[in-house]
């Protein structure tokens, strides 16, 4: 991060009623702050380069097909143009192996398409010497395709039953048999629409070779993982290309891999021997990678008439694209939110027209929790119990698939926490029984659930001249919070105000970290910084005691104390030092220390593979424990009875992600994923041109996500405790949890205040009247 | 892009107090002058089509959208953007407001937000939270900041008046 020349009052800082603001778990505002509210934070694709070239896409216009002709000539004489890339005007490049590192075929990669195979596909690109007239240009390429039938979405009669994943197959006991003996039984299908992450900031690059040397400024989720990628596309040592990525304009999953864009845009800067921007338009957001993938579910529920569940079968389907694979793993909740004796979860996927759909906030577990918690609601419902005391007969003790005990599991509290603050015990279950003037109001629960995921990452803390302490990782921050809580990791650790730590985070340069995703980050790079600051810290007491020159040597003290940026005997006695003045009496310009969290004796092998693959992950079952964060989201809606419109007005969601590392900035994070899930329930759906295979709704005005307006005041608890099964600092998962189960929340309280169930994302008014 | 030729136009802008001459074509907008021709990139892109409110700046003190918005269109015209917000290295209540109150997470729709909010507050649209969040919804915030807006807007519209 670099430093900023802006003052900022003390009561801006944050505030201390966490035991200080500066230590881990306290609430120090972000440190990345003043350079984003002032304009001077430079996004990846802001930076100023000399003699740079703007590049833009031409996409397919049909979703199934083949390109027959390009006719480039017009673009070609068009002012300023440098080149028209085509799928026969591009450097050869190398297919890359995948996220698990799987290694590819020997087969040559084209970024932009012969064989069309969704609508929006990559074609052509047009480089110019402004922004202006490449847009022109590209408008003036000609594509002409011989087209096929498309496949267009999951309900086009030609989509078939798709592909059994084995992998997803979960079964125990004999869950047909219970469902066929069980008193009560329910079966119910739930559906969820394609859904785009939208981050606010376009996905886009500039590439600039120097040589066989490449830097890439991207937004990246996963520096290393990208790095790997381009470098595996052309053929250069990884070590050789170089990304930069200081600030993310928001990724929610859509910015860990290097996409095919990426790679259009390296080329032409190879090709032209000049610096390449390419940003996606807002259109092109919507086809140039994945969104979440449209689901299917049936949940079936056996039941005695205590509401007891006896058996769950559960069967899913996600679509996917031609030739790529994506599985949303739909029945990760439902194995492990209630006890249940007898289960059983199959899955497939179904291959359509579409680009491959791609990882967005909590895949999987979003839409499986709006299956079973959807169908616990109707369960409640068939055996007349409130559907908060159905959730507690039937709490999963431990893990009911691992067979394994929770690390931590604070669900309880948090239906108790949540329920309370609500004021749920006020409810009256009937639907329809609680109404305002013309609006109906309804009252819903669900709870959600991620798994802890968990990787290695690798972090130097450097102690200066000067007495501040400097952090770099290659990790990001998109605006989890990661610069403040690494800043706070070290100033706790080493002794120092938040103030006098400066993290430096975005480069593949820097010490390595694996992917931002998964909620995974906060909890192996505290553990990172946390063990290099204290392998520094130890250092520097080191040189204070043994050191001839240090004032501290004639002590013969087994420690000294470091806080406040200040050294002294814990006894009181000998002198009392700066960090800087002691360094300064031992002629130190600095102390410097690198800590990871991989195994010992791991080779430089297993660490290149843990920092650009996700194979070296830890299983959240891994050894004695299952590990998990926990929500309670507690919903009103109001329902206007003519019009069938649907307002949340009211938002209670108690949180267990163990402990904090800054509440202030997790609270931001839970909020924005209980947003992102109001927008689900109520707004968000790729509508597709049935006639095209198109996606017509692909802009932010008509692709609908949450306004101001929309949004009612929040609140959220923390009801977690800190787990160290699941981190070195006791934090379980934050980002992913908190958007799990606010859908499935909504559509209870839409039964609730209106008897009708829906069961199709998103419930928009013609659903309700 | 300095030098003149056939296609392009002189353009004298005034932007955060400062004066710049530019040679355009007329068909670059004020987003693009900004962000690509003057290092001002305080200014943010989201969508290009004023759908999504990241651009926002204020023309002659009112908000904008500059990716609607010709530079031809605004000579003679006074132009604030993000950077020109603070004083002296002293920040806008809006801008400490934000930071105090968490009103941003990515911080790529932040800029477009606050000059939005220094606008609402003058407008005296900022008299209720439910007012705020009325002439605050042109801001998009994907990653879900409103309820901290909200408030941000509220406590600096309170400092601002007194």
């Amino acid at each position: 991060m670099t430093v900023h020349n802006i003052r900022v009052g003390e009561s801006k800082r944050g505030d201390a009623s966490d035991g200080g603001a500066d230590a881990v778990g306290g609430r120090l505002s972000r440190v990345d702050g003043p350079a984003k509210i002032t304009g001077a934070a430079k996004y990846a694709v802001e930076q100023q380069l000399d003699g740079l070239a703007y590049a833009v896409l031409v996409e397919s216009t049909i979703a199934s097909g083949k390109v027959r002709s390009i006719d480039t000539s017009v673009a070609e004489a068009a002012p300023g143009v440098l080149k028209v890339l085509t799928p026969d005007i591009i450097i050869s490049l190398r297919t890359a192996s995948d996220w698990f590192g799987t290694p590819p075929p020997d087969a040559p990669y084209c970024p932009l398409a012969r064989d069309v195979t969704f609508s929006g596909q990559h074609v052509a690109a047009v480089v110019a010497e402004t922004f202006e007239q490449a847009v022109a240009a590209a408008a003036l390429v000609e594509v002409s395709y011989y087209e096929t039938p498309a496949i267009v979405d999951l309900s086009d009669a030609k989509a078939g039953d798709g592909i059994p994943i084995d992998a997803m197959t979960k079964e125990w006991g004999d869950a047909q048999a219970a469902f066929a003996s069980a008193p009560v039984r329910i079966c119910a299908a739930y559906n969820t629409p394609r859904e785009y992450q939208a981050p606010m900031e376009p996905h886009g690059l500039i590439a600039h070779w120097e040589g066989d040397k490449l830097t890439v400024w991207e937004p990246s989720q996963w520096l290393d993982g990208m790095a790997r990628t381009y470098a595996e596309w052309f053929d250069v040592p990884f070590e050789n290309v170089r990304l930069v990525s200081p600030y993310i304009g928001g990724g929610f999953g859509s910015k860990a891999l290097a996409l095919s864009h990426g790679a259009v845009a390296a080329s032409a800067a190879k090709m032209l021997g000049r610096p390449v921007r390419l940003v996606m338009t807002r259109p092109q957001t919507f086809t140039g990678y994945g969104g979440r993938a449209a689901t299917r579910q049936t949940v079936t529920i056996g039941a005695d008439r205590q509401g007891k569940i006896q058996s769950i079968v559960h069967r899913g389907i996600n679509e996917t694209s031609i030739d790529g694979m994506w599985v949303e793993p739909l029945g990760s909740v439902t194995s492990i939110m209630y006890a249940t004796p007898n289960f059983s979860s199959k899955q497939n996927v179904v291959r359509v027209n579409s680009v491959v759909p791609g990882a967005m906030r909590a895949p999987g577990e979003n839409p499986s929790a709006f299956g079973i918690e959807s169908a616990i609601d109707e369960l409640a419902y068939e055996v007349g119990i409130d559907p908060l005391e159905i959730r507690l007969r039937n709490y999963a003790e431990q893990d009911p698939e691992a067979k394994k005990a929770w690390s931590t599991r604070q669900l309880r509290e948090a239906f108790a926490a949540g329920a309370e603050r609500f004021g749920w015990a006020k409810r009256t279950p009937e639907p329809r029984s609680m109404r305002d003037g013309n609006q109906l109001i309804g009252w819903g629960v669900a709870a959600g659930t991620y798994p802890v995921r968990r990787a290695y990452g690798e972090a130097i803390v450097r102690i200066l001249a000067d007495g501040s302490v400097e952090v770099e990782s290659s990790s990001i921050d998109m605006g989890q919070g990661t610069y403040t809580i690494l800043a706070q990791t070290a100033a706790e650790t080493v002794g120092v105000p938040a103030d006098n730590v400066v993290v430096k985070l975005g480069d593949s340069r820097f010490p390595r970290a694996g992917v931002a995703g998964g909620s995974r980050l906060a909890g192996v790079m505290t553990g990172a910084v946390y063990k290099a600051a204290t392998s520094a810290l130890d250092q520097l007491v080191g040189l204070a005691i043994s050191d001839p020159r240090s004032p501290f040597h004639a002590l013969q003290a087994n420690t000294l104390v470091v806080a406040n940026g200040r050294i002294s005997s814990p006894r009181g006695d000998g002198p009392d030092l700066s960090i800087a003045e002691l360094l300064s009496s031992v002629g130190r310009d600095h102390i410097e220390a690198t800590g990871d969290t991989m195994p010992a004796n791991s080779t430089a092998q297993d660490r290149y593979k843990n920092y650009t693959t996700i194979a070296m992950a830890v299983p959240h079952t891994e050894g004695d424990y299952s590990r998990h964060s926990w929500c309670a989201h507690f919903i009103e809606v109001r329902v206007d009875e003519d019009f069938g419109t649907v307002r949340v007005s009211r938002v209670v969601s108690a949180l267990d992600s163990g402990r904090l590392y800054n509440p202030k900035l997790a609270e931001s994070q839970w909020k924005g994923g209980i947003i992102m899930g109001i927008g689900q329930a109520l707004l968000e759906e790729g509508i597709v041109d049935r006639r095209h295979g198109r996606i017509v709704n692909n802009n932010l005005a008509d692709y609908l996500v949450p306004t101001n307006a929309d949004i009612p005041d929040i609140e959220v608890i923390s009801v977690g405790i800190p787990d160290l099964h699941s981190s070195v600092l006791g934090g379980k998962g934050v980002g992913e949890l908190a958007i799990v189960g606010v859908a499935p929340a909504i559509a209870n309280a839409v039964f609730h205040a209106t008897g009708k169930r829906v069961r199709d994302l998103p419930i928009t008014l013609e659903k309700l009247i | 892009m300095t030098s003149q030729t056939k296609t392009t136009i002189p353009v004298h802008l005034d932007i955060n107090g400062h004066r710049h001459t530019l040679q355009l074509e007329p068909r670059v907008t004020l987003l693009d002058a900004l962000r690509d021709r003057l290092g001002l990139t305080g200014t943010k892109k989201g969508c290009d089509h004023g759908q999504c409110g990241a651009c926002t700046v204020h023309v002659d003190g009112e908000r904008v959208l500059a990716c609607l918005t010709l530079a031809a269109q605004v000579e003679g015209r006074t132009v604030t953007t993000i950077e020109g917000l603070a004083r002296e290295g002293e920040l806008h209540p809006v801008q400490a407001a934000f930071l105090e109150q968490d009103a941003f997470q990515c911080g790529y729709c932040t800029p477009g937000q606050i000059m939005s909010a220094v606008a609402c507050i003058r407008e005296g649209h900022a008299g209720s939270d439910e007012e705020i969040r009325e002439y605050m919804a042109g801001n998009l915030c994907r990653c879900g900041a409103y309820p901290h807006i909200v408030a941000a807007v509220r406590q600096a519209a309170l400092e601002v008046q007194s």
